[in-house]
């Protein structure tokens, strides 16, 4: 089975967003960029697959700030092969463009699966999977928390509510949206992932320029506004209780 | 006394212990190298203090240190007794040349044989009371670490001990039995008070009575020394062999940086530096890895348990005890010499993974060692192996993606590092941009831990108002990688020390001080290693300078206030410091109560190692909560002094949970309050600023 997994470059939140002056975006300038956490799992579901039954696994990711640093902690993973997409993205890539970018590239390679995060912490809306399928017309599931090779096509566990789980048969290529990988994502030591480094290893290929857009445009964008804080009450227990009761009354809960 | 029978019973015994001690040599020969050769007056000297001069015998334990140690001396004496002996199959008044009853070595050697076969069976019959009837818990396994050690039989002790008991009787009784015999006087008798008593006791047998215990005296001697010989290296008595090279191949202190003169230069640990694993190899799996030294190390094991008894892990109910991970690794290479050619399909590990992962690195265990046995780089190097392979908690694994990706365990921006700073009314110079005397390499808890960071805050109010010249890496450090090491991930241990090379090798000053006994020891023992060519100092040391110095004037001395203060591993056990906190804490005018393990034999917090940053929900009783009861155990503490961020948080925690009627303070709070400049603070503050 030939498994592509894409990885996206995203915030790493560790840093403090903040607006950039017009308002429409935040200010990219003092960001750090990490691999999505999702595209993290996916990684992990597809090298699980490889270590149940063997499968080819390749990773591919645009030129985005850090994105060798992604793709070599997957080559120190175990997977056969990196593919970095060379392009202009510095103005950033949306879901759409992404997603023909990729199409492009996974049409040429022959693929059986898709493991894609099923979303990335900016952008909630969970497209490029949805998207990238519609695109390469090929079935798609998303909310996958495991995928197990199944014949020549695969076997999909989804979440459902309640803790319910359901499962899919997909046969032939499919598109696939992890949310969560059947373990957690493995430790790579720095060894590894710099000796991967001294390997080289990263395929180069120009990303295709495809005319796609989503027809969004950003007018505003704003901070989020601490809404409530939490009271700290001390002294001793007759005086906590006694300003509960106090609070309680403010608040309309309480009327005597 | 001329026998026939007895060459021939010698060179049988000669025969199978050659044999056994063959295959011995065989394990040793198999082991991948290590390099032990070097620095031979060094390793001489050891050699002398602590093999010969039974120096952690003396120190340690009593009374059962002092027995050993005469038992030791008693043997090296007692072989020229054993000599004699043997010499006297052929001749009946053999004696070594130069012992003879009338040359200058015989009345001082009788003097001696007789001193030490009286000390020596004091002693054994002292050890035969703990193994018989007083049954010392420490022989025979503790906690649940030790539970296959406490069901193996435990009769060997006893044997050995009742063998010893017989070569001293033995030897008596044919000394003694041959001056009634052969009726001797003179030197023999006059300097032999103990043999000559006993043969004036066996004077009532006659001479053929006196040749008959002579006789059976004399085959008793024989014949335990022979056999003894033979299993030796079939027990825990190959010690007797192996200690002594144990001890001289032992890991050697680091090369250090020169200190100034005015601060105490104690020599560190041996371990106090790992070394990288060899080329070709990630760390240690099974037995094809394992070092000649470590299985040195494996031969040399007693089983007396010191280690165990003083292993802070074993102590709060966790599955390692270091006694019996030694005798693992040991009995594996007895049961399944073949593991040592190569991987085995299907063996079981060395050593498991919940076992490795609990070890504090606290270094109790090599410190109570007295053959020299390194646990803590064994562990060290397996734990490599379980890194290699991704065996690693969730926890675990985040702190280390955080140190990867953020350079702090914290996963905090490193913009984030110096912002405690914001809470002082001067600014601290950056030493990468603005030469500085003191650069203050601070570490991650002292700066992203909130109960912390005021303790961070005292010291630079404390060196301000001294005048001292002092700067920061402000977000350029990362993690000095201490426990990094020590966790057994290699690779980002150097990834971190190639960070903090290149903006050391960037900014100017003359000497490092770090509030951080962790970061102390790496940048101290394993950074020169690297490059680093300044002198590392811990913060103690240099306020205990200033304030004998007159840099620093306590003028409100804190009479009344008493105190203990806790070493911490990698500052007393790992470096030796343990004068100058004390130094400190006797200038602020406290009065300073010893816990009954302090100094260099401290006992740990539980945080070291990378044990912070794993789960201790499943410890029966936290390290930390046990040395909060220690402390209460004193009367009338008003704090438990300490000198380590990962303290202040543990202890802080611990005393909440056990109740202590004590506050942790850090160690500066006391001095600030007694340079009288500090606002009268609330309790809590002290304890470490919680608002």
């Amino acid at each position: 089975m030939k498994i592509v997994v894409p990885l996206k470059q995203t915030v790493d939140l560790v840093e403090e967003l903040e607006l950039n002056d017009d308002g429409t975006d935040v200010e990219r300038e003092y960001l750090t960029f990490k691999l999505n956490e999702w595209d993290e799992q996916a990684l992990e579901e597809a090298l699980l697959i490889k270590d149940a039954g063997g499968a080819e696994v390749t990773v591919v990711a645009l030129d985005e700030t850090d994105a060798d640093q992604s793709l070599y902690g997957a080559l120190a993973k175990g997977v056969d092969r990196a593919v970095k997409l060379s392009g202009d993205f510095e103005a950033g890539v949306s879901s759409h463009a992404r997603a023909a970018i990729l199409a492009e590239f996974i049409k040429a390679g022959g693929f059986d699966l898709v493991l894609i995060g099923v979303q990335t912490p900016e952008d909630l809306d969970g497209q490029t999977g949805v998207i990238l399928a519609g695109m390469l017309g090929l079935p798609h599931v998303s909310v996958a928390v495991a995928v197990e090779a199944d014949g020549d096509g695969v076997r999909v566990t989804q979440e459902m509510g309640a803790g319910v789980t359901h499962q899919l048969i997909v046969s032939g290529p499919a598109v696939v949206g992890v949310q969560a990988a059947r373990e957690a994502p493995r430790y790579v030591p720095i060894s590894r992932i710099r000796s991967a480094m001294q390997a080289g290893g990263i395929e180069h290929q120009p990303a295709a320029e495809p005319a796609a857009s989503t027809g969004l445009t950003v007018r505003r964008m704003f901070a989020p506004q601490s809404s409530s804080h939490a009271e700290m009450l001390s002294g001793d227990a007759d005086a906590v209780a006694g300003r509960i009761i106090e609070i309680m009354r403010e608040r309309g809960a309480l009327r005597v | 006394m001329s026998h026939v029978a007895f060459p021939i019973v010698l060179g049988i015994a000669l025969l199978v212990f050659t044999g056994t001690i063959g295959g011995r040599i065989r394990l040793l020969a198999a082991a991948r190298p290590s390099p032990r050769f070097d620095r031979i007056p060094e390793r001489l000297q050891r050699t002398f203090v602590y093999a010969f001069g039974q120096k952690k015998f003396l120190t340690g334990e009593q009374p059962a240190g002092i027995a050993h140690a005469f038992i030791f001396w008693g043997f090296v004496v007692l072989g020229l007794q054993v000599i004699t002996q043997f010499g006297r199959a052929f001749s009946v008044n053999f004696n070594i040349p130069g012992f003879g009853p009338n040359q200058l070595l015989g009345p001082p050697f009788f003097v001696a044989r007789d001193l030490l076969e009286l000390v020596v069976i004091v002693a054994v019959s002292y050890m035969l009371y703990r193994r018989l009837i007083a049954h010392t818990p420490r022989l025979f396994g503790l906690g649940r670490a030790e539970e296959r050690y406490r069901k193996a039989p435990h009769w060997e002790g006893i044997l050995i001990l009742s063998f010893i008991l017989f070569i001293m009787v033995g030897g008596l009784l044919a000394d003694a039995g041959r001056l009634v015999w052969l009726n001797i006087h003179g030197n023999e008798r006059a300097f032999a008070p103990l043999t000559a008593l006993v043969a004036d006791v066996l004077g009532g047998l006659g001479r053929s009575g006196g040749h008959t215990v002579s006789e059976i005296g004399w085959w008793l001697h024989n014949l335990t020394v022979l056999t003894f010989l033979n299993l030796l290296p079939l027990s825990k008595h190959f010690h007797i062999i192996t200690a002594v090279p144990n001890v001289f191949f032992g890991e050697l202190p680091p090369k250090q940086v020169p200190r100034k003169r005015s601060v105490v230069q104690a020599p560190p640990a041996g371990i106090a530096r790992l070394d990288p694993p060899p080329a070709g190899l990630t760390g240690v799996a099974s037995l094809a890895d394992v070092s000649w030294k470590q299985v040195l190390d494996a031969f040399s094991c007693t089983e007396c348990g010191r280690c165990t008894s003083r292993c802070p892990a074993t102590a709060s109910g966790s599955p390692l005890a270091p006694r019996q991970l030694v005798l693992d690794i040991r009995d594996r290479l007895y049961e399944h010499p073949e593991e040592q050619r190569g991987v085995v399909e299907g063996a079981a590990p060395l050593i498991s993974d919940d076992v490795l992962w609990s070890c504090t690195t606290c270094m109790a265990c090599v410190e109570a060692c007295p053959v020299g046995i390194e646990h803590v780089p064994t562990i060290v190097d397996m734990r490599r192996s379980l890194i290699d392979q991704g065996r690693v908690e969730p926890l675990l694994q985040q702190t280390l993606e955080n140190f990867a990706k953020q350079g702090n365990s914290y996963g905090k921006s490193s913009r984030m590092r110096a912002r405690w700073t914001k809470g002082l009314d001067f600014v601290i110079p950056d030493a990468r941009t603005e030469p500085v005397e003191y650069l203050w390499f601070v570490g991650d808890f002292a700066s992203f831990d909130e109960r912390v960071q005021a303790a961070s805050q005292r010291v630079a109010r404390i060196l301000n108002e001294a005048g001292i010249s002092f700067g920061l890496l402000y977000d350029g450090e990362r993690n000095a990688g201490n426990d990094v090491r020590r966790v057994g991930e290699e690779g980002l241990f150097e990834m971190l020390v190639e960070h903090n090379m290149g903006v050391l090798r960037d900014a100017s000053f003359a000497a490092i001080f770090t509030t951080d006994p962790h970061s102390l020891n790496t940048l101290r023992n394993e950074y020169p290693q690297y490059g680093l060519d300044k002198p590392v100092y811990h913060y103690t040391e240099l306020l205990a300078e200033l304030v004998a110095d007159g840099r620093i004037k306590l003028t409100t001395p804190l009479t009344g206030t008493r105190v203990t203060y806790h070493d911490p591993c990698y500052l007393a056990r790992y470096n030796r410091i343990t004068d100058a906190p004390r130094k400190l804490i006797a200038a602020t005018g406290a009065e300073l109560a010893e816990m009954p393990r302090h100094g260099t034999n401290t006992f740990c917090c539980g945080a070291g190692g990378g044990r912070i940053w794993m789960d201790d929900s499943k410890l029966e009783e936290r390290p930390s909560e046990q040395r909060i009861k220690e402390a209460q155990g004193l009367d009338g503490i008003d704090y438990f002094i300490v000198s380590c961020p990962k303290d202040l948080a543990m202890y802080s925690d611990a005393a909440k949970t056990v109740g202590a009627a004590f506050e942790v303070a850090e160690l500066t709070a006391l001095v600030e309050r007694a340079l009288g400049a500090a606002e009268p603070e609330p309790m809590s503050a002290l304890a470490g600023g919680e608002p």
